[in-house]
C-alpha cells in the first residue's frame, strides 16, 4: 500500500511523535504512506511498536505493512480540547481503529460526526507532522 | 491470615487549598486519620501513599512527618485504585508482624496546583501514538469505551445520567460535597459536551484535597477500644494502561476478576452487600463497574442505576458520599471510597445520609484509563 501523505508541518500545532526505539521503522513507514505493524514469527501481530513479542517474548520482532483499512472499533467526538494546538478544531473525532491484520490503533477520524457508526469501514491517510514523522489519520471508506 | 482493621479515617481540606502542597494535604489526613482511631503518630510503624507529585512518596511522607524508621513502606501506583490495592499488603505485612499501625494516605492539589507540561521526548513512546490524536484524558477515552457500550448493549445516555442523578442525591445530604443542589437526568444531557457521549455532568470534579485511612492489627484495635471494620478481601488487576486502544474489551473491566476474588475471600455473596462505594470518576466507570462486579447480568447496567436502586432509599446505596461526581476528585478518589465505607460501617450517620445496619461495605477503585481495578470488602465484626 501506499497512502496519501498530506503536509501539514506549517499548520500542526500540537504534539509531534518522536521517533525512539522500536517505534522508528513505524514511523520512517508514515513518511512513505506505509501503515506498519510488528508480526512476530510465532504469529502475533502488535502496534504499538516494542522490542518485545508480546506473545513468546522474542525480540525485535519485524515489521510488515498493513493494508491499512479497518473499521472503527469505538470512537468519540472531542469538544475539549486534550492537547496544545487542538483548541482551533473541536469538535474533532478520536477513534479506536481496528485493523483489519487485527492491532488496534487510536487515531483521529477524518469524518462527519453525524454519520459515524461503530462498525463502520475506514481507510487510512496520512498528516505529516515533522521531518521525522507522518500522523495515521483515517477516513471513511 | 490476619484481617486489618479500619481504625480511622480523615480528609484534609477539599475542594481548593491553594497554600498547601500534595504533601501538606496527605499529612493533615494522616494525623487528623490517627486521631480519629484515638493513637498519635508515634503508634505509626508502616506508610503507604500513592498519587502526590513524588516518584517516592512513602519515603517524602515519612520524612515529613519524622516517623521513626518504620518498617513497612508501600508506594505502588496503580493510580485510583492504589488504595485499596494496599488493604491486600498491609494484610500480608500484619499476617508477618511487620508492622501494627499503617496510614496509607493521598494528597493532591489537583485544581490549583501546577499542571503538567511534558515534552513527548521525557515519555513512553506510546504518547507519539496517543498524544497527537488530541485525546482529552481520561474523558475521552472513558467516552469512548463507554460509547463501545451503548453500541454492544444498547445503554443510552439517560441511563449513564442516572447515576450522576443519584449520587447528587447523596452528596445532597453531605455538607463536605461540593456539589450539592439536586439535578435531574436532563440536566446531565443539557450540560456543556466533553467528549461525547459525555457532558459535563457525566464527569468528576476536580478538587484539591487528601485522605488517609488508618489500618490496625486485630490486637492494636482492641487495645484502641475501635470499632472493629475488617478488611476481609481484597483483590486487584490491570488490563491496559496508557492507551485505551489497548484495554482488551471496552465493555469489560478488571473488576470481573477483583470482584469475584475479593467476595470469596470474605465469604459473602451480593446480598449481604448492604453498601457499595464504586470509584465513579466518570457515570460510566460506576455503571460498568456494578456489571462487573456481578450486581446485575453483563450488559444490563443501564437498567440496573435507573430507578433510583443506588439512590437514597434504594436496594444498593452507592457513593453515599456524592462520589467523584458530586463530593470531591482530587485525582486518585479511591482512598475516599475507603472512607464513606468505613464511616457507614461505622454508622457515623443520620437520618437518611445512615444506611440502615450496614455490616459489610465494597469499596471499589478504578486506575489510569479504566486501566487499574482493586476491589475491597469491609465487615464490621458483631
Ligand atoms: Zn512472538
Amino acid at each position: 500500500m501506499s497512502a496519501p501523505v498530506e503536509d501539514r508541518r506549517e499548520s500542526w500545532d500540537g504534539p509531534v511523535p518522536v521517533p525512539t526505539g522500536a517505534t522508528v521503522p513505524f514511523w520512517e513507514g508514515t513518511l512513505e504512506g506505509d501503515l506498519r505493524y510488528q508480526e512476530c514469527d510465532c504469529g502475533n501481530r502488535q502496534l504499538y511498536p516494542r522490542a518485545v513479542c508480546t506473545d513468546c517474548g522474542a525480540e525485535d520482532p519485524p515489521f510488515e505493512e498493513s493494508e491499512g483499512v479497518g473499521t472503527i472499533y469505538t470512537y468519540t467526538v472531542c469538544h475539549v480540547p486534550g492537547e496544545p494546538g487542538f483548541a482551533d478544531r473541536t469538535p474533532y473525532i478520536v477513534g479506536a481503529i481496528e485493523l483489519a491484520e487485527g492491532p488496534r490503533l487510536l487515531a483521529l477520524l477524518d469524518a462527519d460526526p453525524d454519520v459515524l457508526e461503530i462498525g463502520a469501514s475506514v481507510a487510512v491517510t496520512f498528516w505529516r507532522l515533522s521531518d521525522e514523522a507522518a500522523m495515521p489519520v483515517f477516513v471513511p471508506e | 491470615m490476619a484481617e486489618p482493621i479500619l481504625a480511622g479515617v480523615a480528609e484534609s481540606e477539599l475542594g481548593e487549598t491553594p497554600d498547601r502542597n500534595w504533601l501538606d494535604n496527605a499529612a493533615i489526613a494522616t494525623v487528623r486519620a490517627l486521631e480519629d482511631a484515638g493513637c498519635s503518630l508515634a503508634d505509626v510503624d508502616g506508610v503507604a501513599v500513592a498519587g502526590g507529585n513524588d516518584y517516592m512518596p512513602a519515603l517524602v511522607l515519612s520524612e515529613y512527618l519524622d516517623l521513626d524508621e518504620p518498617s513497612f513502606l508501600e508506594g505502588t501506583e496503580i493510580g485510583g485504585s492504589s488504595f485499596e490495592h494496599f488493604c491486600g499488603h498491609v494484610r500480608d505485612a500484619m499476617t508477618r508482624g511487620e508492622a501494627d499501625v499503617v496510614v496509607v494516605a493521598y494528597g493532591s492539589t489537583g485544581k490549583t496546583g501546577p499542571g503538567r507540561d511534558r515534552s513527548l521526548e521525557e515519555t513512553h513512546p506510546v504518547d507519539g501514538f496517543v498524544r497527537p490524536t488530541g485525546l482529552f484524558r481520561p474523558p475521552g477515552a472513558y467516552a469512548m469505551a463507554a460509547r463501545r457500550h451503548m453500541h454492544e448493549y444498547g445503554t443510552t445516555e439517560e441511563q449513564l445520567a442516572e447515576v450522576a442523578v443519584s449520587t447528587r442525591e447523596w452528596a445532597s445530604m453531605n455538607p463536605k460535597a461540593a456539589q450539592q443542589d439536586p439535578i435531574t437526568v436532563d440536566d446531565v444531557l443539557e450540560s456543556r459536551q466533553i467528549a461525547e457521549p459525555f457532558n459535563l455532568l457525566d464527569c468528576c470534579l476536580v478538587s484539591d484535597g487528601g485522605g488517609a485511612v488508618v489500618l490496625v492489627s486485630e490486637e492494636k484495635a482492641r487495645e484502641l477500644g475501635v470499632p472493629e471494620i475488617a478488611v476481609a478481601g481484597v483483590a486487584s488487576t490491570s488490563t491496559h494502561r496508557q492507551d485505551i486502544s489497548e484495554m482488551p474489551d471496552m465493555t469489560t473491566t478488571g473488576a470481573a476478576v477483583t470482584g469475584p476474588n475479593a467476595f470469596a475471600q470474605a465469604g459473602i455473596t451480593h446480598d449481604d452487600v448492604d453498601v457499595a462505594e464504586i470509584y465513579d470518576s466518570f457515570t460510566y466507570t460506576a455503571l460498568v463497574t456494578l456489571e462487573d462486579l456481578g450486581f446485575c447480568e453483563k450488559g444490563a447496567g443501564g437498567e440496573f442505576v435507573s430507578g433510583g436502586t443506588t439512590a437514597p432509599g434504594g436496594e444498593l446505596p452507592m457513593n453515599t458520599q456524592g462520589g467523584g461526581l458530586s463530593y470531591c476528585h482530587p485525582g486518585h478518589f479511591g482512598i475516599f471510597v475507603l472512607i464513606e465505607a468505613a464511616r457507614q460501617l461505622r454508622g457515623d450517620y443520620e437520618g437518611d445520609r445512615q444506611v440502615d445496619d450496614a455490616e459489610v461495605a465494597v469499596a471499589h477503585g478504578t486506575g489510569g484509563l479504566l486501566s487499574s481495578s482493586s476491589t475491597v470488602v469491609l465487615r464490621r465484626e458483631a
